[in-house]
């Protein structure tokens, strides 16, 4: 989600009923000795209206999985998640007259502070990566499909080189003479049983893993200039009747290459659900227990 | 489409004292063969080039010389005495011809091995049996001193070169039928020979082993040294010698049927027991020879309908089965009432059931094409039946007296139904039909071949009774593929409705079957039956409107911009805003949840700017998914796919679209009380059978905000109108 100017009334929504609160938060403090704390009326009311806010916050989590339910689109529903939450953590702060507590208090800040940090990460990221995505992955596909649309590449490099390992008894090599090796070419021509191999030997030692490798972030073909550079060489050794394997090749290692980044990308993208969703769950808990433990003990 | 002036003329015959009228350019050795008057040959074969050099077939037309029937055309004659003098009279078995015969034979078997390879292994050496028949077993004249020898380099085929009469059947056979251009004749004179590339053995030249020669050769000279065996689940494999007795495979080389052993098998089928069911795919097509059959559709005649179902809380798409008179669709045909089915007749819609009986051949089209079934077989009466594989069948539709046989069968049994299919011909007579029979010519077509161009001058009306036609229509900087007719269909009638010249282009898109009704008998119909002319004209005033706006809309436009602008002139485009997109794929769920767990939008497709259009079919410029077994896929106005009500659910469309813009939808249906008896008795609870249907997929386009808008939540999914579409690119 791209934080533009369609965001603009949630901003200004979201800043006055900060504005608001703050001005509540000092001049209930003032009437105070020892200004708000988490047990004051005023106090209670921050830390109620806090709490509100963080479990709608969640609900959107319970609003995706129903997506027949008609209770609002799921935009509005992350545009509130995203500034509601945001603000949630000032009037926590308020609530607790910006102080972090000990024990249980310390832990639920703690915890609330790092859900809003990776929270906004997250939200920065969704904001950049899905249009640098879009500009260099030029061969996206659906997430689900990279692994078998991974495999096919593999299999089509496997069918483009199959005529490099048909050596005839009196002829060599017969690799199709037309410009297009994936044609069913019927004109033939024959080559020694040597020419193949330079580009049978760079394909096991180094196409051929690649192309077997999910996420081959480290190998040398996943560096686009490193692969250009291996098959300008191969080129060069390689007769001119396998000009087409080689150019297929290398095609198939750019389709490849990103794929891999997009799958490297999409980990970017929502890898931060991993800690900001865990934590959430986390903060809901604590932050009821706390609830419950002061309005008991308190 | 040739023109009037080119049409072939009836020419008269007196064949042995019958009367028989051909057209023009007929050889006389196919004249004589359509009127069973058998004319023995050596160098000839139905499917090859009649090049005359054995002069086994010579007869006699009161030349100064004999001549070759199998090459002679047959013209009219310039000048006449009187009006009834036959154009050509001609004598085949007089005994001055058997005289000239016998001296051939003669000739051919002094250097003749006898008997032959073939003759031993599957005693039908055309040559040795002719011998036979002709006295000239034992030849007068010198036998070759030093035998030609034999080549056994190939695995697959024996050459044996003493056994070679070359009479350039293989040689025909390699280039003309196979394009492999691989045996010609060497040496000349006496010492001539076929061989293998520039004379290299058969195992080392660049032979590819496909049989044809083999198959072709009407001696021992080539034959099988290796056997396939075939496999089948069911039923006997015919062994050799009952094949050989059966009328149906008189003229297939026994050396074919011997290397294909087990090709064809006998299946004794038990009254209610089924063959196929259909939908499922099948390798094999089916003779039969007792008994009978039932050919039906099992599937419920109906499309697939969504529509929303609202609750105060929820919103999903209920998708249910319909007819076409429940709920109709633009740019659906009601004016068809029968489907076209792999068989040698056409299924009523309202009673999708039919017969056939002995001699009748079914499941070609799924046996040569791979397409699935497109109806179910069940057994009528007790029945035997012959299971052949393609290779069988298409050694049997080489052949010209089976094709006559079958061509004959589909006049006498089909070709009322085929008419009256359409309700447009329904109300044409017996009487005017069988007048009809008599006249239409029936012309086969290869994969490719033009029937006729757009702007040609039109002379005929064709009904097709096998494989696909493909319409085409040519724009600037393309063509655009309006139709794939399956068979049953019709076509050519439009430019011979006083517009005389052909609006699109039709070409065969496999093997096509066709009937031809000539402009002239077509005009007739027309006269006779004003109910049909009236039904035409509003039918082709409609289509011909359709064009000039399709064409006025298109004009100076190349296709593929057209088929792009076809989504800018949507009212109701889906986009994804890739900018926007987390990929999250909440709206691919959003979409499966709506619409009972079957997903239709692919988050993927045609992408401009940082844009992504979904899109519901993308007005292919050759729609595959039009090449459906019972032509139920057509092109709306729109150019969008609509899938009609005789769908069967085999999913062949779904399988031909690369997009997957196709899915299938599953229904349940009572089972009807022959399906369950044939349940046991635990099974008896299953009351119900699964029914798929295919729809492709609207987008929701009556919705303003589809499922999956409401469920994005990052605003990168957003419903647009064209305009609003272009303003979102402009910034």
């Amino acid at each position: 989600m791209r934080l533009d100017r369609t965001h603009r009334p949630w901003i200004i929504w979201t800043a006055a009923l900060l504005v608001l609160a703050g001005l509540a938060y000092f001049l209930g403090g003032r009437s105070l000795h020892n200004g708000i704390s988490g047990g004051s009326i005023a106090g209670l009311i921050f830390g109620a209206a806090g709490y509100g806010l963080m479990l709608f916050a969640a609900l959107l989590s319970v609003r995706k999985k129903f997506t027949r339910w008609r209770i609002g689109r799921a935009q509005t529903w992350m545009r509130g998640h995203l500034w509601l939450g945001l603000l949630s953590y000032p009037l926590i702060l308020f609530h607790g007259g910006f102080r972090f507590g000990s024990g249980l208090t310390f832990t639920l800040m703690l915890t609330f502070s790092m859900v809003i940090i990776t929270g906004i990460g997250g939200a920065v990221l969704q904001h950049y990566m899905p249009r640098i995505m879009t500009e260099h992955v030029g061969y996206e596909t659906i997430y689900y499909q990279i692994d078998r649309v991974q495999a096919q590449l593999a299999q089509e490099a496997e069918g483009l080189l199959s005529w490099l390992y048909r050596k005839h008894a009196h002829y060599g090599l017969l690799v199709p003479a037309s410009e297009k090796i994936h044609a069913s070419a019927t004109t033939l021509v024959s080559l020694s049983e040597e020419s193949g191999d330079h580009l049978r030997e760079a394909y096991e030692s180094t196409i051929k893993p690649y192309l077997a490798q999910r996420r081959a972030y480290r190998h040398e073909l996943y560096d686009g200039r490193r692969a250009k550079a291996l098959f300008v060489e191969l080129r060069k050794v390689t007769p001119a009747p396998l000009a087409d394997v080689v150019d297929g090749l290398e095609s198939i290692c750019t389709e490849k290459r990103d794929l891999d980044r997009q799958s490297r990308m999409h980990l970017i993208l929502h890898g931060w659900l991993l800690a900001h969703v865990p934590l959430s769950v986390l903060l809901i808990l604590l932050g009821g227990i706390h609830a419950v433990m002061a309005v008991r003990y308190g | 489409m040739s023109s009037p002036a080119q049409d072939p003329v009836d020419v008269h015959l007196v064949i042995d004292g019958r009367d028989i009228t051909v057209a023009s350019g007929t050889t006389i050795f196919d004249a004589a063969r359509e009127s069973g008057i058998p004319i023995p040959v050596l160098c000839h074969q139905h499917d090859e080039t009649p090049v005359g050099v054995c002069r086994m077939c010579v007869v006699d037309v009161g030349e100064r010389a004999y001549t070759a029937a199998c090459i002679r055309k047959v013209e009219p004659k310039e000048k006449k005495t009187r009006p009834d003098e036959p154009d050509l009279v001609v004598k085949t078995n007089t005994d001055p011809v058997r005289a000239v015969r016998k001296t051939v034979l003669q000739l051919l078997m002094a250097d003749h091995p006898t008997p032959c390879v073939r003759q031993r292994n599957t005693k039908d050496c055309e040559l040795e049996k002719l011998a036979h028949e002709y006295g000239a077993i034992q030849s007068p004249y010198p036998h070759r001193e030093v035998t030609r020898g034999q080549d056994d380099s190939s695995h697959i085929i024996l050459v044996d070169h003493s056994a070679c009469i070359l009479c350039d059947r293989c040689i025909r056979a390699c280039a003309d039928l196979r394009d492999n251009f691989v045996i010609a004749r060497q040496g000349k004179g006496y010492n001539a020979d076929i061989a293998f590339d520039l004379g290299k053995p058969m195992g080392s030249s660049s032979c590819v082993s496909c049989g044809e020669c083999m198959v072709s050769c009407p001696t021992g000279a080539l034959t099988n040294k290796e056997t396939i065996h075939h496999q089948f689940e069911d039923g006997v494999p015919c062994e050799l010698e009952e094949l050989r007795k059966m009328p149906l495979f008189d003229h297939v080389s026994g050396t074919f049927l011997r290397f294909n052993h087990g090709a064809v098998v006998k299946r004794h089928i038990k009254q209610g027991e089924f063959l196929f069911y259909e939908g499922e795919g099948g390798p094999t097509a089916f003779y039969v020879l007792e008994g009978h059959i039932d050919i039906f559709i099992s599937a419920p005649h109906g499309h697939v309908h969504t529509r929303e179902r609202s609750t105060a809380l929820t919103s999903d798409m209920h998708t249910r089965l319909v007819g076409k008179h429940e709920h109709q669709r633009e740019g659906e045909n009601l004016h068809i009432t029968h489907t076209a089915v792999d068989a040698s007749m056409e299924l009523s819609q309202e009673d999708p059931v039919a017969r056939i009986g002995p001699e009748s051949l079914f499941g070609e089209m799924s046996c040569t094409h791979a397409y699935p079934r497109s109806a179910t077989a069940r057994a009528a009466t007790d029945c035997v039946v012959l299971e052949m594989r393609r290779n069988v069948l298409d050694a049997l539709r080489k052949n010209k007296t089976f094709r006559s046989k079958v061509d004959k069968d589909y006049l006498e049994h089909t070709f009322e139904n085929h008419l009256r299919k359409s309700s447009i011909f329904s109300s044409l007579t017996s009487g005017f039909i069988q007048e009809l029979r008599q006249k239409v010519r029936l012309g086969q077509y290869a994969p490719g071949e033009v029937i006729f161009r757009q702007g040609d001058v039109a002379d005929a009306f064709y009904l097709v009774r096998r494989g696909f036609i493909k319409v085409s229509e040519a724009y600037p900087g393309g063509e655009l593929v309006l139709a794939y007719l399956p068979a049953g269909s019709h076509f050519g009638e439009i430019a011979l409705l006083g517009h005389s010249k052909c609006t699109a282009t039709c070409s065969a898109l496999d093997h096509v079957d066709l009937v031809q009704i000539s402009g002239e008998d077509f005009q007739n119909m027309l006269r006779l039956f004003p109910e049909v002319r009236n039904h035409l004209e509003s039918i082709c005033e409609e289509r011909l409107r359709e064009n000039q706006k399709r064409f006025d809309h298109v004009s100076g436009m190349p296709v593929d911009d057209f088929l792009r602008q076809g989504l800018m002139e949507a009212q109701s485009l889906l986009v994804l805003d890739l900018d926007n997109c987390t990929r999250c794929d909440q709206c691919v769920k959003a979409c499966a949840d709506a619409h009972e767990g079957v997903t239709r939008l692919v988050r993927d497709g045609l992408r401009l700017d940082h844009f992504l259009i979904a899109t519901s079919c993308r007005h292919c410029k050759d729609p595959l998914c039009m090449v459906c077994p019972v032509g139920a896929v057509h092109r709306q106005r729109s150019l969008d796919v609509i899938i009609d009500d005789s769908c069967i659910g085999c999913g062949e469309c779904a399988q031909n679209c690369p997009y997957g813009n196709i899915n299938m939808h599953e229904f349940t249906r009572a089972l009807r009380d022959d399906e369950l008896a044939l349940l046991g008795a635990g099974q008896q609870r299953a009351r119900k059978a699964v029914v798929r249907k295919a729809t492709s997929c609207n987008l929701c386009h009556d919705r303003k905000t589809p499922a999956c808008v409401y469920a994005c939540p990052h605003d990168a999914a957003h419903r647009v109108t064209g305009e609003q579409f272009g303003e979102m690119l402009k910034k």
